[in-house]
């Protein structure tokens, strides 16, 4: 039984996204509990392999086909790689990477796969995952027994501290396989968040909306409080699903991640999803009329007046 | 053009949740069931690729889920062509896959879209499964399809606000993460019409059981961390302790 | 006479072949629309309804400044149809006609000249009526806004035309010793006396011209009529005898499904009813001045929407019966498109109704209880959002409500099993109806269920009842949403799903009798489950309560508190329930202070009709709830009683935003009656 842990790094064009560091810091402390390395899978160029400075060995694969993320073939490569190095677990990010991999590679590899993982640790040498499914609402312990496994892990789960470590790994180029020669799919078109937008991860203060905003005219309310505090708007998933703010706005698992001093929430109920984006903050106030609404349970202040009462409340105490 | 959706049935997400005695599972016997809520975002894209391409939708359920009759027949409802109950079951995604390849080995279709995730697949999100299985190519995140003369383009969605549109020959699996609009109402009358002019097909199929690998040690609730504290008064005197909060950090002038 | 008979036959024939040509198009317009059930039924209640709403202009009479006025005339119309008997009777028979048998009584000459001159006063108060109220200066306040003013100042002046030229006529007559009556025809007399220096030969000429104006004026009036809004005065009466009995509120009409849809999405799929609705309506504004919507600067007015729908109707090109050259549609043919292309009668396009129109209305019944003529807009409006609801053109927030209300039986978008969560914390076990027969089974329903603030009266009301050793019981989570609101949305097959479920639980248990807190739920339960099946007494809690305290099985102390009562909207006006809540409110010895709008004439707080779903935006003018709550204060009560669970949170919502927190308290029946019962615990010091 193969005791090393692989990890995907995540790229987008030249960085590397902080999910790859977690998962690296993770995979160092399981790797070292089992005797074994902290690998990580790099496809496409190289260069980024400096930036791997905490991994044990950093496994790569270049090929045209690899040069933007492309679903198949990164399957494919990551397969290969599997099969060359026989890691006892790869670790993965939830995010859209991992949702095409992981569970594919569970029938193809042949490995339990522990999804949506927020912990992961050993039992007497048998990994542990701690899932969060069911909408946040249930936890798992799962346990990974077996010659190999995967789990893929939620963002923002583990601390990438060690996972920047210092350290000078083993690159191993693998050629890449022939079956990356041929692709029933093809990438045609990145596109980019818009560019000159605003960038809330940067924010002090961020002004949020929900659904509880009922329309897209009303966002012009919560726009002019937004402007009276000098701080950007930003909004759940289903305003930018809509299209009533560009998907920069977005703050949620799918969008981004913000960690400002201070969150006001309009009419937004609290889904896990977006959650994950912002619980983060460092004062949270959240305006939602049912008081039983799961953002209450994140926020630091929270009142059930209706937004469309108090955001003009707070506007106007503003402009005096 | 032949689409199909496979759909699930999961736990009502407004229920309380209820743990097993031995403290391993969810309790399901008084839950309610509904369609997974990105299998409806899969349906809704699927009419959506009819409407704009023509094609047939065939949604397709598994027997023993729990009110999978409902789901179908709101498909049906909603514009679905056909619908069809494939017989077994099984909570984790590795059964579920198995079945549905088996079915659709027989009955294959051009384009499978079906939700990128369920609430509950612990196990992992069948759109990858189906497709090693059947050995297609597969998108997940998916936020549009338009489909035509074997091949579909597709849009995948990032984080942080990125994507990328891909070509993809047909046949393909797609997991959808929201279709282009919200999912359609279906009115009672018409599920209620649908129901009584039948329609579900039955159709059963064999397939191994391949065991998921997980050990399911302990489910249980998370514990709750804190609460708000409350702001109380109208929205003037809300608005004032709001103001007062956001100044005591230096985050408002004044 | 040979100049009468010939000019009076030509300006007849004349007018007789425009207005009739009119009269029988519109009449075909109205035959083919879809069949109204239940029209023809009832015929002593409807012969009473003629009586009692035409005849005795009852409705009318209840704002008696343009009421009386009104009365007056239309007596004076009929009256004066003798008149025109004897008008045409002068013209073709003989100058010296006589009606037989009364002809030439004293009292008739009387009658004639007194309603005479008081259709001409009732024209100058009406024309002061409508430059006091006129949009040009009051905008949206006047209940003419949109309203055809100009149309309006022809039929008064053709009405003066017409009493004009018949006193000048019968001025001219006693001159020419013609008139039949005697000195008691005050008015004819009077002005003959102004008329007689002219001589004969001119009073003669005057006769002639006078009748034959007259005529002129009768027929060109009987041709404006056909052509204008105000042939309310053929059709009111029959509009009224085929209306609703009792009337169009409580229950929703039974309208046949449109094949292949519900509801209706143009205009030929309402039935002849509603099209004759759309053509009696005389602009009158009564509905929209009452419209809580339209105050609180909604879109909707039910006047405008009756007369769009009527302007739809009558538009050039029609296909219903054709402009001339047109061949008829017959019902039940395809749709054909109207020259604008719109074939939507909810369509995007601004001729037609909008769905924001639809949407805003909270079925409260004010305009049907205000029209004049009967005119039944709620179930309109109910009918035509049941085809948006079955093309889904339905709010998110809408759709989710019915969704989860579809999978887990309420309106809360929480799990069905929750429902009797509220009743842990009481001291004792309620009895399950299910399972034991109880006399009294307690219908909860969505709102005093599941919403925290309303659950705390819930637990009040169960405390006072087992104290007084009521038999009740309650369904538990057997009970769903009782549908009155869903299937005023429009959603309903739901609604039918509903109620199919509680009957089924209904059939199960055992009980002899339903009460509900719910004003909706007890509208439902006793006017549309009895077609399902229901067929025991439903009380409103009120009711209830009433019966036990007047049994002595709740002892009280008077409270001696100054209150106001706040009518619910589906308990007073759908219902006709007003007395119950006040005889409680006497039991507990309150003062009651009556609200200008009060009992039938009660101000809708704003959330029926699936409102309370519906997310409104920012609001730029007062919400109805704001409205009320400052007619009470205004009134220096302390206390705003309610007897609804959506009342007490829509009002308790309104005073906080009205800033009136510290003036009124919104407090339910049951919080005074408790009180009542156990002085020790003091209400809170307002």
């Amino acid at each position: 039984m193969g005791n090393d842990v692989l990890v995907l790094a995540e790229r987008v064009g030249k960085q590397l996204q902080d999910s790859t560091y977690e998962l690296l810091a993770k995979a160092r402390e399981l790797a070292q509990a089992w005797g074994g390395n902290a690998d990580v899978a790099l496809f496409g160029p190289a260069d980024l392999a400096d930036q791997l400075t905490a991994a044990d060995t950093v496994v790569s694969i270049d090929h045209p086909a690899l040069s933007d993320y492309m679903p198949e073939a990164y399957e494919k490569a990551l397969l290969h790689v599997l099969r060359e190095r026989s890691p006892r677990l790869l670790l993965l990010s939830n995010a859209t990477a991992g949702l095409d991999q992981g569970a594919a590679l569970s029938v193809l590899w042949d490995a339990p796969l522990a999804a949506y993982a927020v912990g992961l640790s050993l039992d007497d040498g048998v990994p542990v995952a701690t899932c969060q499914v069911l909408g946040g609402k249930v936890l798992a312990e799962v346990a990974l027994e077996g010659e190999r496994a995967i789990c893929t892990v939620i963002g923002g789960s583990f601390s990438s501290a060690t996972g920047q470590a210092a350290g000078s790994p083993e690159v191993v180029h693998i050629p890449p396989p022939p079956e990356l020669d041929t692709a029933r799919m093809s990438v045609q078109q990145v596109f980019e968040p818009e560019a000159g937008d605003v960038d809330i991860t940067t924010a002090d203060l961020l002004v949020s909306v929900g659904r509880g905003i009922g329309s897209k005219d009303d966002l012009e309310l919560v726009q002019e409080l937004a402007d009276a505090l000098g701080a950007p708007l930003s909004s759940s998933r289903p305003i930018t699903d809509s299209g009533w703010l560009p998907k920069t706005r977005q703050v949620g698992k799918s969008g981004l991640k913000v960690k400002p001093k201070a969150y006001l929430a309009f009419g937004i109920s609290g889904a896990p999803e977006h959650l994950e984006g912002m619980r983060g903050a460092d004062l949270i106030i959240a305006c939602n009329t049912d008081p039983g609404a799961p953002i209450f349970d994140v926020a630091h202040y929270g009142a059930t007046v209706d937004l469309f009462d108090l955001v003009p409340a707070l506007t106007g105490r503003l402009r005096r | 053009m032949r689409i199909v959706v496979p759909l699930k049935a999961v736990p009502d997400l407004v229920e309380e949740i209820e743990f097993t005695p031995e403290g391993t599972g969810i309790d399901r016997e008084y839950l309610k069931f509904v369609l997974n809520e990105w299998d409806d975002q899969a349906l809704e894209e699927a009419l959506l690729v009819k409407e704009a391409s023509g094609g047939e939708v065939a949604a397709v359920g598994l027997a023993d889920d729990p009110d999978i009759d409902q789901a179908l027949y709101t498909a049906l409802a909603k514009g679905a062509d056909s619908a069809v109950k494939v017989s077994g079951g099984g909570e984790d995604t590795h059964t579920r896959a198995a079945l549905l390849a088996a079915y659709l080995k027989r009955s294959p279709a051009d384009l499978i879209l079906t939700g990128v995730q369920a609430p509950d697949d612990l196990d992992g999100q069948l759109p990858p499964m189906l497709a090693a299985r059947l050995g297609l190519p597969h998108v997940s995140v998916v936020i549009a399809v338009e489909a035509a003369d074997g091949s579909a383009r597709v849009r995948q969605e990032f984080s942080g606000g990125r994507s990328q549109q891909l070509d993809v020959t047909l046949p393909a699996v797609v997991g959808v993460q929201a279709a282009r609009q919200a999912p359609r109402y279906a009115p009672i009358t018409r599920i209620r019409q649908v129901m009584q002019a039948g329609g579900v097909q039955e159709v059963t199929v064999q397939a191994g059981s391949p065991q998921p690998g997980l050990t399911i040690r302990r489910m249980y609730a998370p514990e709750k961390t804190g609460h708000a504290e409350m702001l109380e008064g109208g929205a003037d005197a809300v608005a004032d302790q709001v103001i007062e909060l956001l100044r005591s950090r230096g985050l408002v002038k004044g | 006479m040979l100049i009468r008979v010939v000019l009076g036959a030509a300006i007849t024939l004349t007018g007789l072949a425009f207005a009739g040509w009119r009269l029988l198009w519109l009449a075909r317009l109205v035959r083919s629309g879809a069949p109204a059930p239940g029209r023809r039924s009832g015929a002593f209640r409807r012969l009473a309804a003629e009586l009692v709403e035409v005849l005795g202009q009852r409705k009318l009479l209840k704002r008696w400044r343009s009421g009386l006025p009104h009365a007056l005339v239309f007596w004076g119309f009929i009256i004066l149809l003798f008149t025109i008997v004897e008008a045409f009777g002068d013209t073709f028979a003989s100058k010296t006609f006589a009606i037989p048998a009364i002809g030439h009584s004293a009292p008739l000459g009387f009658i004639e000249d007194l309603f005479t001159v008081v259709v001409l006063v009732g024209v100058i108060v009406f024309s002061v009526t409508r430059l006091a109220e006129s949009p040009a200066r009051r905008g949206r306040k006047s209940r003419f806004y949109g309203s055809h003013t100009r149309a309006a100042w022809i039929t008064l002046t053709m009405i003066a035309a017409v009493m004009i030229t018949l006193l000048g006529y019968r001025a001219a007559q006693v001159n020419t010793g013609n008139f039949p009556y005697g000195p008691a025809a005050f008015a004819s007399h009077g002005l003959g006396h102004l008329l007689h220096p002219l001589g004969a030969s001119v009073n003669t000429g005057l006769e002639t011209f006078f009748l034959l104006a007259n005529i002129a004026a009768v027929m060109g009036f009987l041709v404006f009529v056909a052509y204008s809004k105000h042939l309310h005065i053929f059709l009111a009466p029959l509009n009224v005898a085929f209306s609703r009995r009792p009337r169009a509120l409580g229950a929703l009409a039974d309208l046949p499904a449109t094949p292949g849809a519900p509801g209706a999405g143009q205009i030929e799929q309402l039935s002849w009813k509603q099209l004759l609705d759309t053509l009696t309506c005389t602009e009158c504004g009564r509905c929209q001045a009452a419209c809580p919507a339209w105050n609180s600067s909604k879109p909707l007015s039910p006047k405008l929407l009756i007369m769009d729908l009527r302007d739809h109707l009558l538009a050039p090109g029609a296909r219903l019966a054709g402009s001339p050259g047109q061949p008829a549609a017959a019902h039940g043919d395809p749709p054909s498109e109207s020259p604008a292309g719109v074939t939507d009668l909810a369509a995007q396009a601004p001729d037609v109704i909008s769905p924001e129109i639809l949407w805003s209305c909270t079925t409260c019944g004010a305009c049907v209880e205000q029209c004049p003529v009967d005119i039944e807009h709620v179930d309109t409006i109910v009918h035509l959002r049941r085809r948006l609801v079955d093309e889904g053109r339905i709010e998110p927030g809408v759709q989710q409500v019915l969704q989860a209300d579809a999978q887990q039986g309420n309106s809360f978008g929480k799990s069905g099993r929750m429902r009797a969560r509220w009743t842990r914390e009481l001291g004792f076990a309620i009895p399950d109806a299910r399972r034991e027969p109880v006399r009294y089974l307690w219908f909860v329903g969505d709102f005093a269920s599941f919403d925290e603030r309303l659950q705390v009266l819930s637990r009040q009301l169960a405390y006072i009842l087992h104290e007084a050793h009521a038999d009740f019981g309650l369904l538990f989570e057997g009970e769903h949403d009782d549908g009155n609101d869903v299937r005023r949305v429009g959603e309903e097959g739901l609604f039918q799903m509903l109620a199919e479920h509680n009957m089924e639980a209904f059939r199960k248990a055992s009980f002899q009798e339903i009460f509900t807190t719910d004003p909706h739920s007890f509208n439902t339960l006793r006017n549309e489950y009895p077609s399902y099946g229901l067929d025991k007494p439903v009380l409103h809690y009120s009711q209830l309560l009433e019966r036990l305290l007047g049994d002595g099985a709740i002892p009280v102390e008077p409270l001696g508190l100054k209150v106001t009562y706040h009518d619910p909207c589906y308990l007073a006006r759908h219902n006709r329930l007003t007395d119950p809540p006040r005889q409680v409110l006497r039991s507990l010895g309150c003062e009651l202070v009556e609200m200008p709008r009060h009992g039938l004439n009660t101000y809708c707080c704003g959330a029926g009709g699936g409102r309370i779903w519906m997310t409104d935006g920012p609001q730029d003018s007062e919400r109805p709830s704001e409205n009320r709550i400052r007619e009470a204060v205004a009134l220096g009560v302390n206390y705003f009683v309610v007897a609804c669970p959506k009342d007490f949170v829509m009002y308790t919502d309104a005073a906080k935003t009205t800033g009136n927190e510290e003036h009124i308290q919104v407090i339910d029946l049951i919080q005074l009656v408790d009180q009542a019962r156990r002085p020790a615990t003091a209400l809170r010091a307002v």
